[in-house]
């Protein structure tokens, strides 16, 4: 619907901006097509459709993993299809990323997991102990923090991703399938972490299959098919 | 510079905890290394005790200069200290007549038939010469008997043709077959080495996918992998020169029979301080160079 328009919401303070971006990997197929959108400061967005609707292509261009074939993208004021070597690992620092499979290495404690992005950043041992600590509290596993992540359920490890993505304090959180290998307790669990990222200022993307969600959180929704953006809702659902 | 100190400390501690992580296949590095490097120096070994029999051989190749009849001691003398300053002469000894004659006498024990007859002694005074390791080949020779033919007093010279052509083939064949052996065993343990580093490197592209996700720079990631094959390489370069010392000591003496053979009165020796060092650093560097190349060959692309 919003397909080659202009974004339907106000540019300022906006920290996410697509201008008719398109991804082709091969010649000929479009992984995504002339998809315009601006995302604002603290705004939670679902983003749906269909598998290879394009919805992991979006997220790999916001945080730089791949670069646009049309189109511009500013993320964080920065033009990320001009970013340097250097300028994609600055602006990963700004943004946290969680993902379907949990990407947490079995082989460091959690306390470990959660330190890495403090590692990247350079934060002192007595910091990072000190933040590591406060977001492991946040997501309820400050116990558990000695443990491997083999040893933990499926929502722990998803509590333990959601803590590595949000201790760097970053301005956006990109969550692909956060809750697709989680029963529904640990995914409300889960969602609801992820809906606080927001509330305290931080913009979030969650790609999801699942309907249900969208419509007990009733937040603004993209619908990606085929790589179109056929739909930008402002707000979905019944809300809450 | 505190900054410096904490982040060289956490350099530290990250290729610490590499290697910790995933002990067995930093393990099968290192000893991947150290078994690559003993075959290189014990190849180098046994180079080097060639060279140095080829070297005694070498100072076994002479110019005699001999000196004409009834030439007073003082332009002997004169002679000798003008050929000792002559280009490619290492060293230079006077044999007078009466030494000449005695050197002869004891050459010829048993053979007593031939000092008889002689009323006087017929050997003529010669300047013995010589040559530099460089001037050891016949157009060195053939450079310095000319230079020496020029000079009054010298009346002939002489020196064994057949001798020094064997000589400089054998040292030729020596180098060449150091040379290409070497160079073969080189490449192949910068291959394997770089190989098996590049599989420690992908077992943990899980790691450097996450790394890469947080936001770590190329040198983040990379600086703790190069850091790594230092370690590795530096431990099998150690482990290789302790292999390399023990197994020569434990050898040697079931060995020395035949060395004897082959050595005559020369002893062989262990490789010297720098050749062990170079081992040692030889190890460091693949280890870093096959960390390198792991690195290129799509560890840290985003």
């Amino acid at each position: 619907m919003n397909r080659g328009a202009e974004p339907a919401h106000p540019a300022a303070g906006a920290l996410v901006r697509l201008f008719h971006v398109s991804k082709s990997y091969l010649p000929g197929s479009w992984a995504l097509r002339d998809v315009s959108l601006e995302i604002q400061k603290g705004e939670f967005v679902f983003l749906t459709g269909p598998s290879g609707a394009g919805k992991t292509t979006l997220m790999k261009l916001v945080f730089g993993a791949t670069r646009p074939s049309e189109g511009q993208i500013l993320v964080l004021g920065r033009n990320v299809g001009r970013l340097g070597p250097a300028g994609i690992p600055a602006l990963r620092r700004r943004i946290g990323v969680v993902f379907q499979d949990f990407k947490l290495l079995p082989q460091r404690s959690v306390e470990e997991n959660v330190g890495l992005p403090l590692d990247v950043l350079g934060a002192r041992p007595r910091e990072k102990r000190a933040r590591v600590f406060s977001i492991l509290k946040r997501v309820g596993l400050q116990h558990r923090r000695f443990h491997h992540p083999l040893s933990l359920s499926g929502g722990e490890q998803q509590r333990v991703a959601i803590a590595r993505a949000l201790v760097g304090e970053p301005e956006i959180l990109l969550a692909d399938e956060p809750t697709g290998n989680l029963d529904a307790d640990l995914t409300l669990e889960i969602m609801d972490l992820i809906v606080d990222a927001a509330a305290r200022g931080t913009a979030v993307f969650v790609a999801t299959h699942d309907h249900s969600l969208v419509e007990r959180y009733g937040r603004r929704v993209l619908r990606l098919d085929g790589g179109n953006l056929v739909e930008d809702l402002p707000v979905a659902g019944a809300g809450r | 510079m505190r900054r410096m100190l904490a982040r060289g400390r956490s350099l530290l501690r990250a290729a610490a905890a590499g290697l910790r992580a995933s002990p067995t296949t930093a393990g099968v590095a290192t000893v991947t290394i150290a078994v690559c490097l003993l075959l290189i120096g014990a190849f180098a070994l046994l180079v080097s005790n060639m060279e140095r029999l080829l070297e005694r051989f070498g100072q076994e190749i002479r110019v005699s200069a001999f000196l004409e009849e009834g030439l007073p001691v003082a332009r002997q003398r004169a002679l000798l200290e003008r050929v000792r300053m002559a280009p490619g002469v290492a060293g230079v000894e006077l044999i007078t007549k009466q030494a000449a004659f005695e050197r002869f006498r004891a050459s010829a024990v048993g053979r007593a038939a031939l000092l008889e007859g002689l009323d006087e002694n017929p050997l003529p005074a010669s300047l013995e010469i010589r040559l530099a390791e460089d001037q050891r080949n016949q157009a060195g020779l053939r450079t310095l008997a000319e230079a020496l033919r020029g000079i009054p007093g010298i009346a002939e010279v002489g020196y064994g043709h057949e001798w020094v052509e064997g000589y400089a083939r054998a040292v030729g064949l020596v180098r060449g077959i150091a040379v290409a052996v070497g160079g073969v065993l080189a490449l192949a343990t910068l291959l394997i080495v770089a190989n098996t580093i590049r599989l420690s490197v992908y077992a943990r592209r899980d790691e450097i996918e996450i790394l890469r996700l947080v936001g770590a720079s190329r040198s983040f990631v990379a600086l703790p992998l190069l850091l790594e094959g230092l370690t590795q390489g530096l431990v099998g370069g150690g482990i290789a020169v302790a292999l390399l010392y023990g197994f020569y000591r434990l050898l040697l003496p079931s060995l020395q029979g035949g060395l004897q053979l082959l050595l005559g009165y020369m002893s062989p020796a262990f490789l010297g301080g720098g050749a062990l060092l170079g081992l040692a650093a030889a190890g460091a560097l693949l280890g870093v160079l096959g960390s390198a190349w792991a690195l290129t060959q799509g560890g840290t692309e985003a």
